[in-house]
């Protein structure tokens, strides 16, 4: 929810029943001062009304101040002024009207007279009314108020909070330089500002740190390799070795043949990560898989694997071929390493989509961490285990999708670029 | 043949000068950027194999130096930055072979000697071994004056052979100098037997003897009598 619906609507929670709470309240007040009014004006016609009936007969008298208001001869009763309420039908609407009606006794030379003053009040339904569209047209021009002011509030004075989080959302620390946000004459802007520089600056630091970090461990590590296999090699030319002492040269040299892998991968993932294969150019996949192909020949037949290719059109991407040679490459050695003696290997393109599909055991890990470094199937126990997150690293790079389906046994990956 | 070797790791360089000092090679070693450009700007060599990181300096300024002299020596670039950058710069500058850390020293050996024949092809263009007459140029082998036909593979791991003669060369060398960094992702060496199986069988057709011989599990020797 935006910031401004999420505001406005807090709004009209809060102020709805605050807007109907005053309208009731002032429906009272009215009714209360209205009521007053009345009595008091109806109160002054009939002192006018006793003044006029003592000073002449009363059975003459016709009082002019209202059609209304009468005065007759009454049986005995105190002097009083009591006020009721009354309705009296109004012919020219066909409805009854309410009224405040005074009735007064006075006692004059021994008779009762009853004066009779009655006033039409407002009626409910009317002050009811024009309380209630009052209120509506309140309620409608604190709205639209309120949405004007929130838009230009949000335009102006949020504009530098809207420019920050653009700005956070192109981030990318890969292409980085030092980030700088922009100053606002707004406090909280600016506090929030500094503590973005504070922390993309530190992130680059730290990212850079990493970078260097895994260049230099790899250098570093390839030297010492290079001292083991030199001293390997000039070890196996000694006379008069006995053959478990060979033997164990040979596990040694394996275990190092294994470490030099390793560390290669790692360097290469690091390098994909750090996007530092940028140059990419038009690269034709049938080419690329008739040479990955015909480079793999050996482990193809060691195994006596069939691979059966459907090319039926030329796949062109962008790409760096020296990429597109390794994710080829590591899919087919995949196909390859995971597969039966006398398997087969399916390879196919149609239209955007590549298909490399082998026969093979089940898994014994989780689809879910297929890709995920170090993780391999308990069957291949000489494998590296970083070969598909290599292969995951470089379509993540190009915005390609992998997909991975076991049926019929076979380990089926599909690309779609 | 002399050589000279530029590298900062006293171990490495004391491993290397001992191997290619047995291949019959006179070695020199420089272990810094001053020692280095103080021995080419005074000597000359056949051959130099050259670190790029360096104590004072990089490797690639000692190509400079070296091309700005005219400098006759082949140049190997040996580097633990496996970076496609440095080997295209370092190529491009003049070096004539780039080989990533950590090698092989049969691997090294198997290089320089490729070097020396591709620099010298003025002098005597066939590898002879007794009955084994090879010409790298063409890639042609003959045995007692008659022509093998051999796959690019077989012709590589002969060459490695007698390259590295008299020398136990382990099977993962041999994978590495076939298959390169491919080479990394095979569990086991069956196909090296496959290759040497079928190159054997194609050298005894012509009455070629049979040279190599197994050690045990690990590796080969092409065994020549000197």
């Amino acid at each position: 929810m935006k910031l401004i619906t999420k505001t406005i609507t807090y709004y009209l929670l809060i102020s709805i029943p605050l807007l109907l709470l005053a309208v009731m309240f002032s429906y009272y007040r009215i009714k209360v001062q209205l009521n007053e009014e009345i009595e008091e004006s109806l109160y002054k016609e009939a002192l006018h009304a006793e003044t006029l009936a003592t000073s002449v007969k009363p059975n003459d008298l016709k009082l002019d101040f209202s059609n209304l208001s009468s005065i007759k001869s009454s049986a005995p009763h105190e002097n009083s002024h009591t006020f009721y309420d009354t309705s009296i039908y109004n012919q020219l609407e066909h409805e009854l009207v309410p009224y405040r009606m005074l009735k007064s006794y006075i006692n004059w030379e021994g008779q009762t007279y009853l004066i009779t003053n009655v006033k039409s009040t407002l009626e409910d339904d009317d002050l009811m009314e024009s309380l209630y569209s009052v209120c509506v047209m309140i309620i409608g021009f604190l709205i639209l108020a309120f949405f004007i002011v929130s838009w230009l509030l949000s335009k102006i004075l949020w504009r530098p909070f809207y420019a920050t989080l653009s700005r956070l959302n192109e981030y990318d620390i890969k292409q980085h330089k030092p980030y700088q946000f922009d100053k606002s004459s707004t406090a909280e802007f600016n506090q929030l500002n500094t503590a973005l520089n504070k922390m993309t600056d530190k992130m680059y630091h730290d990212f850079l740190h990493q970078k260097e970090f895994a260049e230099n461990a790899s250098h570093e590590m390839q030297t010492p390799l290079a001292v083991i296999k030199a001293n390997l090699s000039l070890l196996l030319q000694s006379p008069n070795l006995k053959e478990n002492e060979m033997n164990q040269l040979q596990s040694i040299e394996n275990t190092i043949k294994k470490l030099s892998a390793l560390n290669k991968a790692l360097i290469l993932l690091s390098k994909i990560e750090n996007n530092q294969f940028n140059e990419n150019s038009s690269v034709n996949l049938n080419d690329k898989i008739k040479a990955a192909i015909e480079n793999y020949q050996d482990l193809i037949q060691a195994k006596n694997i069939k691979i059966e290719t459907e090319l039926s059109n030329d796949l062109i991407i962008r790409i760096n071929p020296a990429l597109c040679e390794i994710l080829i490459a590591n899919l087919l050695q995949n196909a390859i390493r995971h597969n039966y003696m006398n398997g087969t290997i399916e390879i196919s393109i149609k239209n955007e989509t590549l298909l490399i599909a082998n026969t093979g055991e089940t898994l014994s890990i989780s689809e879910d961490e297929l890709f995920v470094r170090f993780k391999k199937n308990d069957a291949a126990k000489d494998s590296l285990g970083l070969g598909l997150s290599i292969v995951k690293s470089i379509v993540t790079l190009y915005n390609t999708q992998i997909q991975y389906l076991y049926s019929l046994n076979k380990h089926i990956f599909t690309l779609k670029f | 043949m002399k050589i000279l070797l530029i590298e900062d790791e006293p171990d490495l360089r004391k491993s290397i000068k001992q191997y290619l000092h047995q291949e019959g090679y006179v070695v020199e070693s420089a272990s810094d950027f001053i020692k280095a450009l103080e021995k080419t700007m005074v000597y000359e060599y056949d051959c130099i194999l050259v670190d790029i990181t360096l104590p004072n300096g990089s490797g690639l300024d000692i190509i400079k130096q070296l091309k700005q002299q005219h400098s006759k020596a082949g140049i190997i670039i040996i580097s633990a930055k496996n970076s496609s950058d440095d080997k295209i710069i370092g190529l491009d500058i003049g070096a004539d072979d780039y080989l990533a850390k950590p090698f092989n020293l049969a691997e090294l050996n198997s290089r320089i000697k490729a070097l020396i024949r591709r620099r010298n092809f003025d002098g005597n263009k066939a590898i002879v071994v007794n009955e084994i007459n090879i010409i790298p140029e063409e890639r042609t082998v003959k045995v007692n004056n008659e022509q093998v036909m051999l796959t690019a593979k077989e012709y590589d791991l002969l060459l490695f052979f007698i390259t590295n003669k008299n020398r136990v060369v382990s099977k993962n060398s041999i994978a590495e100098h076939l298959w390169g960094d491919d080479s990394d992702q095979m569990d086991n060496h069956d196909f090296i037997y496959v290759h040497l199986r079928n190159l054997r069988k194609k050298l005894a057709e012509k009455g070629c003897r049979d040279y190599i011989q197994m050690i045990y599990g690990i590796g080969y020797n092409f065994k020549v009598n000197v």
